[in-house]
């Protein structure tokens, strides 16, 4: 009884301890983002005091002096288009490829599954060449280049959870009187939430936080996302400014960690209890 | 008019798996008929054809008079209960019921009355701002049933339905499901591999096996007189008894002959087909409840005796099985709870020769019920 109580005191030491070094980052992003420019350089693992402390002044610096709430705007355009568009789409093609019995469901299945191994790096010359010429570098163009790079993954997943769902459910509402657009919006859409909301957040996550893919297509003349203006900076020169970065990252970070803490509970749960015998 | 005609139906898969063999069928208005066999035997491939979920490879389904195979699922004016009862799990027990009205676009008063009204039949009215996971099988069972029900559909058509629930739920099921069927006057048919199940609800059966319609009658004509070897052996549990013998016939009349022993035929029984039997291997069924293992009925009736050997004796509580081993057989005897028969017993056995089957040895078809 006792060594299982030590077993158990020291796992939870060291996942205190783990959970500690993987949120530390953030902390020191927090308090440095509240410390002048010159004492982020100097020590940057102290925490602010009345000698570094200068408010507000790095917010306001990113929001004024770099056009942060433009990009935010974009930013959060760019991923919430593209996550919708890869909810949609790609739940819609997964349930038709795992229901049709054609010939040509698993060929796709596998294009799809093939697109998440081909590494980013050996497209993305051509992608932005491309990406130009159909003038695609715009907001509304980068939807549609995120709908192709997150459809594998998304059609993976979405698969999976279709094939869970009884085939019953859908020959129920077909007697009923649905069709098949009225079956997937009326019936297969709302008993695939808890699978939504796992391709939602990472989805959402890897477009919010993405810099090569929109710095590579986007005219930057006209848009930048918040991961753009934060590498912008740095500046030429060398020039630095460190204190605006510190408050811009912990701005562009707080909206990811709201909604996932939002959205967390909703992944295990599973709808469709009670649909069938059990 | 609810009648179902199903004319000369085939289903065959892609890789030319035939699923359903020339297949027909006349159901009448407000009949419960039962479509039972082992599984992969076609029935539920033929249920899922007159509901519109598979299409029919050849053949024609009519309800009433009209032609349904190329009418959708959604207007044959039929519904179905389905094994797992296929609710939307996403909806309560209210929305579930009146979905299917819903989509047909009738008014939400006459929704929600004839929602009420299935619910109070079924008495699930408490459970109707409930979403499935929060009811029981049994419950869940019911809404499946009122889902069917408020459509007021011509044909009921159920696919097993009893059979996720335990036995004693699946027992009073059965007679709510018999009584329903009064109730509602309409057109049941139902998709079951339980034999239990066949012969206590349907007004006639149909035996399938391979695809293959092997005998549509009344519950008590398919036990009394079964087609061939296979109807015989499916229905009835314990199953029938089968023995190979040789058909024939001396001057005290028609007998079958196996391991040595003579077993007469009583004259009113034989029929003229036997004459093309006479020397011939048969098969002889045997009902285990036809089987007597008291001295009174034994010496009574001299020419039906077999010796045998009891390897294991089942109390049931209202009756005993006896495992009987003859010659290389084992046969199954249903005999009376007060039987002195134990296992190790040697004795005569005495078989009642004027309700046995005898069926053709090759073909298995019967020669004399």
């Amino acid at each position: 009884m006792n060594n299982k109580k030590a077993t158990r005191g020291i796992a939870s030491l060291l996942l205190a301890l783990a959970s500690i070094v993987y949120v530390s980052p953030l902390f020191i992003i927090l308090f440095n983002s509240f410390k002048s420019r010159t004492y982020i350089n100097l020590k940057p693992f102290s925490l602010p005091n009345s000698e570094t402390w200068v408010g507000l002044e790095n917010y306001i610096a990113g929001i004024d002096d770099y056009g942060f709430l433009d990009s935010v705007g974009w930013t959060l355009m760019i991923t919430v288009g593209s996550v919708l568009a890869i909810l949609l789409f790609c739940s819609m093609f997964a349930w038709f490829i795992t229901r049709a019995k054609a010939w040509y469901s698993r060929l796709l299945f596998m294009l799809c599954i093939f697109s998440m191994v081909v590494p980013f790096q050996m497209v993305m010359f051509t992608l932005s060449k491309t990406a130009d010429t159909l003038r695609l570098n715009t907001p509304w163009g980068i939807i549609i280049i995120y709908l192709g790079f997150g459809a594998g993954l998304a059609v993976f997943l979405f698969c999976g959870f279709v094939k869970s769902i009884p085939l019953e459910i859908e020959e129920a509402a077909t007697i009923d009187g649905c069709g098949p657009i009225s079956t997937f919006f009326r019936i297969v859409l709302p008993i695939m939430q808890p699978a939504y909301i796992t391709v939602g957040i990472l989805q959402t996550m890897w477009i919010w936080n993405d810099f090569l893919l929109p710095y590579l297509v986007l005219d930057q003349r006209h848009y930048k996302t918040i991961s753009m203006v934060i590498q912008m900076m740095r500046g030429s020169f060398g020039r630095v400014d460190m204190g605006a970065i510190m408050a811009c990252l912990v701005m562009a970070v707080i909206p990811m960690i709201v909604f996932y803490l939002a959205a967390q509970k909703h992944i295990i749960e599973g709808v469709a209890a009670g649909a069938v015998k059990g | 008019m609810a009648s179902i005609s199903v004319r000369h139906v085939y289903k065959t898969y892609p890789g030319d798996v035939t699923a359903v063999k020339d297949c027909n069928l006349e159901i009448a208005d407000k009949e419960f008929l039962i479509l039972v066999g082992p599984s992969g035997c076609g029935k539920s491939t033929t249920l899922r054809m007159i509901a519109g979920l598979e299409e029919i490879s050849e053949g024609e389904i009519y309800i009433g008079d009209r032609l349904i195979n190329n009418v959708p699922a959604k207007d044959r004016d039929i519904a179905m209960v389905f094994q797992n009862y296929a609710l939307y799990p996403h909806m309560t027990v209210y929305k579930n019921m009146g979905f299917a009205l819903e989509m047909r676009k009738t008014p939400m008063d006459e929704i929600d009355r004839r929602v009420r009204e299935a619910a109070k039949i079924l008495d699930i009215e408490h459970l109707l701002d409930r979403k499935p996971k929060a009811l029981s099988g049994g419950q869940r069972q019911r809404v499946a049933l009122g889902r069917a029900m408020v459509r007021n559909p011509a044909v009921f058509l159920l696919d097993e339905p009893l059979s996720n629930l335990d036995a004693k739920l699946r027992a009073s099921m059965r007679t709510e499901l018999t009584k329903l069927h009064k109730k509602l006057g309409t057109t049941f048919v139902y998709v079951t591999h339980d034999q239990v199940e066949a012969m206590t609800m349907g007004d006639r059966i149909v035996v399938m096996h391979n695809g293959v319609v092997q005998q549509v009658d009344t519950p008590q004509k398919l036990y009394d007189a079964p087609c061939n070897v296979f109807v015989a052996g499916f229905i009835g549990s314990p199953q029938m008894n089968f023995l190979d013998a040789v058909l024939n016939k001396d001057g005290k009349g028609w007998y079958v002959e196996m391991n040595g022993d003579r077993l007469y035929i009583p004259e009113a029984k034989a029929t003229e087909g036997l004459n093309a039997y006479v020397g011939r291997g048969i098969k002889l069924g045997v009902r285990p409840e036809d089987i007597y293992d008291d001295e009174a009925f034994a010496s009574a009736n001299p020419d039906w005796t077999l010796d045998v050997s009891i390897d294991v004796s089942e109390p049931m509580g209202s009756e005993v099985f006896l495992y009987l081993h003859y010659g290389e057989s084992t046969l199954t005897a249903r005999v009376s709870p007060r039987t002195t028969s134990k296992a190790g017993d040697r004795l005569s056995v005495a078989i009642d020769m004027s309700r046995v089957h005898l069926f053709d040895a090759e073909s298995e078809d019967a020669i004399l019920n």
